[in-house]
């Protein structure tokens, strides 16, 4: 589902070129919860990104569903945003101003759903994460574990196929980080596939699949597992277990 | 001292991380300040009080006593004739009183016969003008009465271009063909609104070269070269010195000085059994219109106001309204972008009361540049008003107390601009902001 | 993004917001009322004038030898000074008269049929005292009977303009020959535009007669060739002063700069709104420019996260555009209703037509367009946030 093919990134200023990634190959499945980790400043961000076409890469190739994403025009680039993949932030990133519904009703705004399915999709994903209740506040008024709960539904809403994740759980204490963990295994065993940046080496653990980044270049200690589950599972069925 | 200089460099530098808002900020609040300070200028110099001492006492009487029958006409002419004039001086009630007009001539040293004369600004009047308007004498005097004779008073720039000094009293200047001694010379003087001569929406012109005595010009048929009207079939170019002054022959502007209330209505009740025994004698045919009226409602009375400065006035107030709501949200966003600043300020333990301090400060620094520009803006108004309406070239200087007033103003509209943005940003939460 | 969605964050920033608006709603309401007012003197400097403006001047004199202003002295100078002037290469015509078409003042009297003096008084009318060659001097047309001739000279045969002749006789050729308080009606011409504040522009009547003083100074007109209007101009004086040097030649003018004068209030205030409305739309601009500009850097985080979630540049530039729109909508509109309050306020003061409701509405559109030209490039520099910075920061 996701091929990179000697990806490199190069960072410059007027003095120093800095090489964030360096000539990176990577292949994940669909399915797969990956977790990311290495120190910092040692690109895992910057992979993050790319994969999440937030950011351009210098030179290799970057394959999604089989299409390079080269080249691509920014309306495509947010389409494709858009429809195939859904981010968490460490800080959550709602918008203040807006409720929770509103946050969670915005990726599908934009791919122009209409009102009714909107709803349904908010309900649904608002169900999953348990917040139902809470629809109508303010990010403000929620703690951050809910918030970070917000966020995921928001990711997930849209049904993405890939979820990034950066450190979700850096700003959460243990007790709400399990909480988040839990979440996203859940929706991992739904089908949808999961790259997670984490710092905790439990949650690396637990994670299928772990990869790490030092200087820009990856090593992939944990060999590949096949997942039991059937592939996108609708989420009613995830909801229910 | 050393913290005044502190939060001024604060302000300084405050400028210099981000000029551009700044910029902006200070250029919308000079763009309204200066075309209001350009407008307020004009408006001043039309509006004010120019004698606040006695513009109480100084009143305009006007009779209907037109000869010619007009049942319908109720409202009395702008300007009185001479028998008019005879008649209203006759009361022996007020304090000073002056007839006068304008009219234009050409003047020349007696012995310079060669060179072409100078054409020159004249106001006919009587001895009591300088009294009533309170015109400074440089050298000499005022007229001893108000019969004719040929005397007449130079103002100070006159005496300058025609003598190269001032003190000419007792030197002879050639009028038209006539020679004349000088018997006094004016210093400065200008009196904005020039209210005497409002019946001939005169308001802003300059003052007269040369003033001459009022029967001279009516012994040697000097005319004013303003508002002139005849009621009757005489030949006004004819042997003047009779048909001007018993002829129907308006061109007069009279003046009164009447310093009690009891004098302004012992002076109506003079002008009233005036009328009756007029009436009774048929010299008054017309209905009776008794007009007295005050220095400072002659404007209104002879609705000579310059309508176009009122609108212009009305719209630069609206613009100047525009230009601070503008800065206001101008300033509103670079104080929210400071906000951070602030918070950790407050943080380090700045109390409000400094907070204020360098606000204020912020203000007084925005207040001057503003000032300067909005006079620069000013400056540049007014060349264009006066260039597209010209009766207002007059009207545009700036006396000490005027400019005082518009530094007072500049700072008083920067410290508006700031007042609701400075609140919101220092008054904010603080661990919000610090977050 | 939802009309909804743009309302409540239009509230979230309720001063800023109220702000804008008064603002939008005084510079419409400022840019109607100068282009109405533009307009009226556009009207007003374009009514037919029956006159030569470009090729027509006027020179204002006065004698300054008290001798010459007196008949018949006067007379003799000034013919001496016309024929000199005929001799300037480009004069077509060259004729005296006591006043000058389109100048501020000069003599009028009271004009009414002796037999309806009641009905058909007309006052403040314009006094002609020239010579029959006024009459190509100024290029008229005659409409009914004759123009004045040598023998008219001193006589109370008098011309009327149509408009005057309309005026006391209902129809202008039934004048011909009738007797008016002036004199014998002997002819009517064209309307020319005599003086503007006497009761109508258009009044005018012209008698062949010598002046006996000129207190006032008096008037020499001429009609030049189109080509040679600025060289004539130059000779003027150099001929004038060659007849008589004690002479005092206060102005020599065309009509057309004459005209212009004539109109110079309506014209001056329209102008100066004009620049006022400029300034205005200016201030809006760059209210509208530095608005976006700081919510660009304001929300630069937020428009990080709907980058991420999805939406392009295009969107997002849209987004910043339409909340400048909706404010700009809802300002417009309460500055159609402000733009008639003025227009009440103004005439109050000044003479101004109605405010035709297109004018308004013309006014929306250009401060629209201001406010959508100075959004955009703040809005564009918005878009171009990096998503992976963005959502990064806080």
């Amino acid at each position: 589902m996701i091929t990179l093919t000697n990806l490199s990134k190069i960072f410059r200023t007027e003095l120093i070129e800095t090489h964030a990634l360096r000539e990176v190959n990577l292949q994940v499945n669909e399915g797969e919860f990956a977790a990311l980790t290495g120190p910092s400043g040692s690109g895992k961000s910057t992979l993050l990104n790319i994969l999440g076409t937030l950011e351009n890469f210098d030179s290799g190739d970057y394959l999604l569903d089989g299409k390079s994403v080269k080249g691509l025009s920014d309306a495509a680039l947010s389409k494709l945003r858009n429809e195939k993949i859904g981010f968490i932030f460490q800080s959550f990133n709602l918008i203040k101003d807006f409720s929770i519904f509103d946050n969670i009703e915005l990726p599908l705004r934009y791919r122009g759903l209409k009102a009714s399915d909107r709803k349904q999709r908010i309900d649904q994903a608002l169900e999953l994460v348990g917040l139902h209740a809470r629809r109508d506040y303010l990010p403000g008024q929620l703690s951050g574990g809910q918030q970070q709960r917000v966020a995921i539904a928001r990711a997930i809403a849209g049904e993405p196929r890939i979820l990034l994740a950066d450190e979700p759980t850096g700003n959460l204490d243990s007790l709400m980080a399990r909480q988040v963990m839990e979440l996203l295994e859940q929706i991992n065993q739904r089908g949808c596939t999961i790259l997670m940046v984490t710092h905790d080496p439990e949650q690396a653990r637990r994670a299928g699949r772990h990869i790490q980044i030092v200087d820009g270049q990856l090593h992939d200690s944990t060999l590949y597992q096949p997942l039991s589950q059937p592939l996108h599972q609708p989420l009613a069925a995830v909801q229910g277990a | 001292m050393d913290n005044l200089l502190h939060v001024f460099a604060l302000a300084i530098r405050n400028i210099k991380r981000a000029p551009l808002p700044y910029l902006l900020t200070v250029l919308i609040l000079s763009l309204g300040l200066g075309m209001f300070f350009s407008n307020a200028t004009l408006y001043y110099w039309l509006n004010h009080d120019p004698l606040p001492h006695k513009s109480q006492t100084l009143f305009y009487p006007q009779i209907n006593a037109t000869l010619q029958p007009c049942d319908s006409c109720t409202e009395p002419l702008r300007v009185l004739s001479y028998q008019d004039v005879q008649k209203l001086s006759s009361s022996g009630i007020p304090s000073a009183q002056a007839a006068m007009f304008q009219s234009a001539g050409y003047a020349r040293l007696p012995e310079n016969t060669r060179q072409s004369p100078t054409p020159v600004a004249l106001r006919i009047t009587q001895r009591d003008f300088f009294t009533l308007f309170d015109v400074p004498f440089l050298h000499g005097e005022r007229w001893a009465d108000n019969s004719a004779r040929r005397e007449l008073i130079l103002s100070k720039a006159s005496a300058e271009r025609f003598f190269g000094r001032t003190n000419v009293v007792g030197e002879a200047l050639q009028l038209g063909n006539e020679l004349y001694t000088i018997t006094g010379v004016l210093d400065d003087w200008t009196m904005l609104p020039r209210l005497y001569d409002v019946a001939n929406g005169l308001n802003s012109a300059q003052s007269a070269d040369i003033y001459l005595p009022w029967e001279t010009a009516y012994d040697l048929g000097i005319k004013s070269n303003t508002t002139t009207m005849s009621r009757d079939s005489r030949n006004y170019s004819d042997n003047f010195a009779v048909n001007g002054r018993e002829g129907d022959f308006f061109q007069a502007q009279f003046w009164v000085q009447l310093d009690t209330a009891d004098q302004v209505s012992a002076y109506r009740q003079f002008m009233q059994q005036l009328v009756q025994s007029e009436k009774e004698a048929g010299r008054h045919p017309r209905p009776e219109g008794n007009r007295l009226t005050n220095i400072l409602d002659i404007t209104e009375h002879f609705n000579a106001r310059n309508r176009q400065l009122d609108a212009f006035a009305l719209v630069s107030l609206l613009f100047l309204l525009v230009c601070l709501f503008n800065a206001s949200h101008l300033s509103l966003n670079r104080y929210l972008a400071s906000q951070y600043e602030f918070g950790l300020r407050r943080a380090l333990g700045a109390s409000r009361g400094q907070l204020q301090q360098l606000i204020l400060a912020d203000v007084a620094v925005n207040a001057a540049v503003a000032l300067l520009l909005s006079l620069t803006v000013a400056m540049v108004a007014m060349a264009l008003i006066n260039h597209l309406l010209p009766a207002t070239r007059n009207l545009t200087s700036w006396s000490p107390a005027m400019l005082f007033a518009m530094a007072a103003t500049a700072l008083a509209a920067s410290y508006i601009v700031s007042l609701y943005p400075a609140i919101r940003a220092s008054f904010g939460s603080l661990n919000r902001q610090l977050k | 993004m939802s009309l909804t969605l743009l309302f409540k964050s239009l509230l979230q920033r309720k001063v800023i917001t109220i702000l804008l608006l008064i603002q939008l709603m005084l510079t419409l309401a400022l840019v109607s009322n100068s282009i109405l007012l533009s307009q009226q003197a556009y009207t007003l400097s374009n009514q037919p004038t029956g006159l030569q403006l470009e090729t027509t001047l006027a020179i204002e004199l006065k004698p300054t030898d008290e001798n010459l202003i007196v008949h018949p002295a006067l007379g003799e100078l000034i013919q001496r000074q016309l024929a000199e002037l005929r001799k300037i290469n480009g004069v077509r015509y060259a004729a005296f008269t006591n006043q000058t078409p389109l100048m501020f003042g000069g003599m009028n009297g009271d004009v009414f049929v002796p037999d309806h003096a009641e009905t058909s008084s007309v006052d403040a009318v314009p006094y002609n005292y020239a010579e029959a060659g006024l009459f190509d001097a100024l290029q008229m047309t005659l409409l009914h009977g004759r123009w004045l001739s040598a023998e008219d000279k001193n006589t109370d045969n008098v011309v009327l303009t149509e408009k005057l002749a309309n005026r006391l006789f209902g129809q202008s050729h039934l004048a011909l020959g009738q007797q008016i308080s002036a004199g014998t009606v002997v002819g009517v011409v064209a309307d020319m535009m005599y003086q503007r504040f006497a009761s109508d522009q258009y009044y005018g009547l012209f008698f062949n007669r010598d002046l006996s003083r000129a207190d006032y100074g008096y008037r020499l007109i001429l009609q030049v060739e189109s080509q040679a209007v600025a060289a004539v101009r130059q000779q003027i004086n150099q001929s004038l002063r060659q007849v008589e040097p004690e002479i005092d030649i206060q102005h020599i003018v065309s009509l057309r700069q004459l005209h212009r004068d004539v109109f110079e209030q309506e014209r001056g205030l329209a102008i100066l709104l004009s620049v006022l409305s400029a300034l205005m739309l200016l201030v809006a601009m760059i209210s509208a420019y530095s608005h976006a500009l700081f919510h660009g850097v304001q929300q630069q985080n937020e428009i990080g996260i709907k980058r991420a979630l999805g939406a392009s540049k295009r969107r997002i530039l849209l987004e910043v555009l339409s909340e400048s729109w909706l404010t700009t909508g809802i300002g417009v509109t309460l500055g159609l209703l402000a733009s008639f309050l003025l227009q009440q306020q103004l005439a109050t003061v000044i003479s101004l037509p109605a405010l035709p409701l297109w004018l308004p509405f013309a006014g929306a559109l250009m401060l629209l367009f201001c406010v959508t030209a100075a959004t955009w490039y703040p809005a564009a520099i918005a878009t171009r946030v990096s998503p992976a910075t963005a959502t990064k920061a806080l």
